[in-house]
């Protein structure tokens, strides 16, 4: 296996880099807490929204239709990413290709008018 | 491949029959469909055939297993009759869930690349994790749903780093390219044998990676549970075999002190702690485990004969755990209760109930003139031919154990006087299942020729 033969010297600029990043976090904030000045107030302490007002509690119990639709979106959504192998290698994969793409569309399609027949994405 | 296909096919109809409210013939479409799917595995039996660059080869012990798997299925739909409609509403999703199971079962008997073996366990894992939580009211079913959802993605992750690591050191996903470059990259190598050994023990349920099986199959609704202790069980063992027959025989020295220990602590946790049992679901759970524990000896000692040896212990072993799971539903419906006092006097209310358990649970014991005595006497066979005998005298030392706790059931149904008299009612297809299933224990008890040369 070649990559395997790699020996650890090879391995020194990315040690190097590791080092760099870790050095530059470290010294920026010991720089800056030994030389920034310091106003202390409460409203520092309060969470910061897009300079509103707060209002309430961030723990609020949402609907779970919320997460029913958010699922169901993250599904289809993931489903894209087979698409684009097939769109960059259309010509290639040809008639076939074309076919067995349709099969998958079509099992996805008819998952998705279960969903709707079942009323999941329904909101009342 | 093509029975893939029409089980897949068969669990979407399935679907939108539920879907437009057709209830009446969602069993008898699901049953046709595996029928098919049986049907178009016989038509290519001998001939060998692989799909997609040798990811699947449907050879004769790919088809055989297969066979046995959809077999089962239909058994356990046939029970089903109305007990789905009890637990809920959503009938059609029950089968399609487990049909999609199936068709993962199929998968991971036929694979030949480590992908698709992937891809099979998952289908089953993820349709199990389902249906062990399907009883959405029910707070022991939840448990059972979490517990194993969340030990099952371990040992997925655990799975991948094996093969992971195998690929890392051969270059390859195919098993036949796999077992001729073991010796390469011998320490990633090892490594990633052992991960993998450690997912597939986790999925057959093998002390000590089997505390998620009491719990799952308790948990679980009792049909699923019978379910997961044959289907589950046997697509699992055919795939183990048939992963470490093929890929991992060049370095055998490397996992059998693992699996080893595995097989004596398996048999002896599984069948002690089943002894102590007073919850006959519980003790069929527990002697799941001490069942697995059985064939892993076939895989520990992998030979000419272990295929064979795996077939027919899985035959019996399913058709008589079908058979016990249903005597158990039954009993369960009238007395509402699994409790061993439930079944007190079962032989005068319900003689052909009685009747089918003992025969059930001495197959599962292994007594002669059964097909269990034929499954552990090939599986013991194996061990004889490599010179193991010291295990094979706990193995039996431990089945003795086994017929302890089974006969614990049949003394409670022939020898106890029970509170009411009334006698169980069953249906049709019930009775044929229950009836179908010891005719075949008995007859492969006294003819074991007739399956144990066909692969």
């Amino acid at each position: 296996m070649l990559l395997l033969e790699q020996l650890p010297v090879n391995y020194a600029p990315v040690a190097f880099q590791f080092f760099v990043a870790v050095g530059f976090v470290v010294v920026t904030m010991l720089a800056t807490h030994l030389i920034g000045p310091k106003r202390k107030t409460s409203d520092k302490l309060t969470p910061f929204e897009s300079g509103v007002e707060v209002q309430g509690n961030a723990r609020h119990p949402m609907s779970v239709k919320y997460f029913l639709v958010a699922i169901l979106f993250v599904l289809f959504d993931v489903e894209v990413i087979f698409m684009y192998p097939w769109a960059v290698n259309f010509r290639e994969l040809g008639i076939l290709g074309m076919l067995e793409m349709f099969t998958f569309m079509i099992f996805l399609l008819l998952g998705f008018i279960y969903i709707i027949k079942k009323g999941a994405l329904n909101w009342e | 491949m093509s029975s893939i296909i029409i089980i897949a096919i068969t669990a979407i109809v399935v679907l939108y029959l539920g879907l437009y409210k057709v209830k009446s013939a969602l069993l008898p479409v699901s049953v046709l469909g595996l029928l098919g799917a049986a049907a178009s595995l016989v038509c290519v039996w001998d001939k060998n055939i692989s799909y997609f660059n040798d990811m699947l080869v449907f050879n004769n012990y790919a088809i055989a297993f297969s066979i046995l798997l959809i077999a089962t299925t239909i058994l356990i739909f046939l029970l089903s009759g109305n007990y789905f409609e009890k637990i809920s509403s959503n009938v059609a999703e029950y089968y399609t869930i487990l049909l999609f199971a199936l068709s993962g079962g199929v998968v991971m008997v036929s694979f030949q690349n480590m992908s698709m073996l992937f891809i099979g366990i998952e289908i089953l894992s993820v349709s199990m994790y389902i249906m062990a939580g399907i009883k959405k009211t029910d707070s022991a079913s939840n448990e059972a749903a979490l517990k194993y959802f969340l030990m099952g993605s371990f040992a997925t992750g655990i799975l991948l780093f094996g093969i992971a690591l195998i690929y890392g050191a051969t270059g390859s996903f195919n098993l036949v390219q796999i077992a001729g470059k073991a010796s390469e990259q011998p320490l990633l190598f090892y490594a990633g044998v052992i991960f993998m050994l450690i997912a597939m023990t986790f999925k057959v349920g093998v002390a000590p990676f089997h505390f998620w099986t009491p719990d799952v199959y308790q948990g679980a609704p009792t049909l699923v549970s019978s379910f997961m202790s044959t289907v589950v069980k046997t697509a699992g063992f055919a795939a183990f075999l048939r992963l470490f027959g093929s890929a991992f025989t060049s370095v055998p020295a490397i996992w059998t002190v693992t699996l080893v220990v595995m097989v004596v602590l398996t048999l002896l946790i599984g069948n002690i702690t089943a002894a102590f049992q007073q919850n006959v679901k519980r003790m069929l759970a527990y002697s799941s485990i001490s069942h697995a524990g059985y064939m892993l000896i076939a895989i520990l000692l992998l030979g000419q004969a272990s295929p064979n040896a795996i077939l027919i212990y899985s035959v019996a072993y399913s058709i008589a755990s079908v058979a016990s799971f249903g005597v158990m539903v039954a009993v369960k419906e009238q007395k509402g209760s699994d409790d061993l006092s439930a079944f007190n006097g079962l032989g005068r209310t319900n003689p052909v109930l009685a009747f089918v358990m003992t025969v059930a649970l001495c197959s599962l014991g292994g007594i002669p003139l059964t097909a269990g005595f034929f499954g552990k006497f090939y599986i013991f066979g194996v061990a004889i031919a490599a010179n193991y005998t010291w295990l094979i005298a706990i193995a039996v030392l431990m089945a003795a154990v086994g017929i302890y706790y089974y006969f614990k059931v049949i003394i409670a149904m022939y020898l106890r006087e029970s509170e009411n008299s009334e006698s169980i009612q069953l249906s049709l297809a019930y009775k044929f299942v229950l009836i179908f299933c010891i005719m075949i224990t008995i007859l492969l008890g006294i003819a074991p020729a007739l399956i144990t040369n066909i692969l």
